[in-house]
């Protein structure tokens, strides 16, 4: 199974490259960094999900001796490692340019960030394509703007303000209890992920 | 003997098709050619064989293991090769070897490097280049780099030149030279079972017609063509279906002897070829359908 997460960096290797020094620039202009980790986890993450779409390569990895969970799992567990890389990349490039050591509940903050997103996109695009993925967020754009406009005029506020409640928590066991239906999500995500591609077709 | 691939009584409806009642064995040690039409469920066998589809009733076993237990187990002893391209494009076949190599116990690199050169296949090269030849042979070389015991390929053979078919068969043909190995295709090109296949497994319309020694298909069936004349309603019995013409009858049988001893020397019996079968029992069946209709 780690075969299968080994081969998603090989595979993404050259993009992988590419996108080094973009981060780094990004760095420089001193962006805000939970922002930039959070787009490059989930660029990464999508990509290499995406790869792997075809039929033809459906095909081929269940010809190899793997099974579907097999075949699920080291997805949900390379997008762990993707944004492990990610935020290492980051943390070490913060520090080396702005000398700013990153605090640790901004990475917890991030982690959980892509780890939602990942949580619902998956078995979305396990059901359907990633390519909907687009349309399925264009669409839930347009359906919190309706929402927003017609019903919780402040919820643009609301949702700031629960953002930085939750980064001023000061006590650690908060974060953790946040943190927490995260992994539950994820873990849940996982199983049905598991349960939808065992019962595709190719 | 020992049967390597066993169906058992399986069924799956699937996008308005059925198979029925589907019990094939492929003996371990053989080639075994599958043949039939086009959309008469070769592929969804083959697929079901490869636990890709699931049949809504009935076994399969590979090996004697089922899938639900040792799926990893099975596939570590198949050898799969396809007649598309399964491998990613933008990397080459260095790259994809890396990849595919690790999930193998019995790996050889060896091997491996023995049939990228005897193909002549490019390691740098990016594999959306690759002909379909070329393809073909890249699937091969990796399906035979694991020492698989079991090899299904699916209509390998379309596609290819006429210089490389003959390759390729020789190449199953050595292949096959130490008696452990098994082969299994399927092919709508029958002249390619002619030289290579010791059983032919013949399905048509999701249903097993039926799975015989090659050589015995010879003995049994035979083309009897005649004059229009010696047909009543018994003789016509005796054949699958019939082809008449202004110049008489030809018609298929599956008893060489009986058909003999019944019309003697008044027609001329001939061998029929593995199309002549498929084309016969096809029309045998439509027939069926209409005089029960």
């Amino acid at each position: 199974m780690f075969n299968l997460v080994l081969k998603d960096i090989l595979l993404q290797k050259k993009t992988l490259m590419i996108l080094l020094p973009i981060l780094f620039f990004y760095l420089f202009t001193g962006a805000s960094t939970s922002y930039v980790a959070i787009i490059f986890c989930i660029a990464i993450i999508m990509n290499a999900f995406a790869l792997d779409e075809k039929s033809s390569i459906n095909l081929l990895l269940n010809s190899l001796p793997y099974t579907r969970k097999e075949i699920v799992s080291s997805k949900y567990i390379g997008a762990i490692v993707f944004i492990i890389l990610v935020l290492l990349t980051i943390f070490i490039g913060n520090w080396i340019i702005h000398g700013e050591i990153i605090q640790w509940k901004q990475l917890l903050f991030t982690i959980s960030i892509v780890a939602i997103f990942v949580s619902l996109s998956f078995p979305f695009s396990y059901l359907l394509k990633s390519q909907y993925l687009m349309i399925a967020m264009g669409v839930s754009f347009v359906i919190y703007m309706i929402i927003a406009n017609k019903f919780i005029p402040d919820i643009n506020d609301r949702i700031r303000e629960a953002v930085q409640t939750v980064l001023s928590f000061s006590n650690s066991q908060q974060y953790l209890l946040l943190f927490l239906p995260v992994v539950i999500l994820y873990s849940f995500s996982w199983m049905l992920s598991i349960r939808i591609y065992s019962k595709k077709v190719f | 003997m020992e049967n390597v691939i066993e169906l058992q009584h399986v069924n799956k409806a699937f996008n308005g098709f059925q198979m029925k009642d589907l019990s094939i064995s492929v003996k371990k040690g053989f080639v075994t050619g599958f043949i039939g039409g086009n959309g008469v469920g070769k592929s969804t066998t083959i697929k079901m064989i490869m636990n890709l589809l699931q049949p809504d009733s009935g076994t399969i076993s590979l090996f004697g293991m089922d899938y639900k237990k040792h799926e990893k187990e099975i596939k570590q002893r198949i050898g799969f090769v396809f007649d598309d391209n399964i491998f990613y494009e933008n990397i080459t076949l260095a790259e994809m070897k890396q990849m595919i190599k690790p999930a193998y116990k019995n790996w050889d690199d060896a091997i491996f490097k023995q049939y990228v050169d005897m193909f002549e296949l490019p390691l740098k090269k990016n594999i959306k280049t690759f002909s379909k030849g070329m393809m073909m042979k890249a699937s091969l070389t990796m399906a035979l780099s694991h020492h698989a015991e079991l090899i299904i390929m699916d209509e390998p053979t379309s596609g290819l030149d006429p210089i490389f078919r003959r390759e390729l068969l020789d190449i199953l043909h050595d292949l096959m030279q130490n008696g452990e190995r098994t082969i299994f295709f399927s092919t709508h090109i029958t002249t390619d079972l002619d030289r290579i296949a010791d059983y032919i497994t013949f399905i048509h319309n999701g249903q097993h017609i039926f799975t015989k020694e090659y050589y015995k298909i010879e003995e049994e069936y035979a083309i009897v063509k005649g004059e229009t004349n010696l047909l009543d309603r018994d003789t016509e019995k005796e054949f699958i279906a019939i082809r008449k013409s202004n110049h008489g009858f030809e018609a298929l049988t599956t008893n060489k002897k009986r058909t003999e001893d019944i019309f003697g020397e008044t027609v001329i019996i001939e061998k029929p070829t593995l199309e002549d079968i498929m084309l016969y029992t096809k029309k045998g069946r439509e027939n069926d359908v209409q005089s029960r209709s």
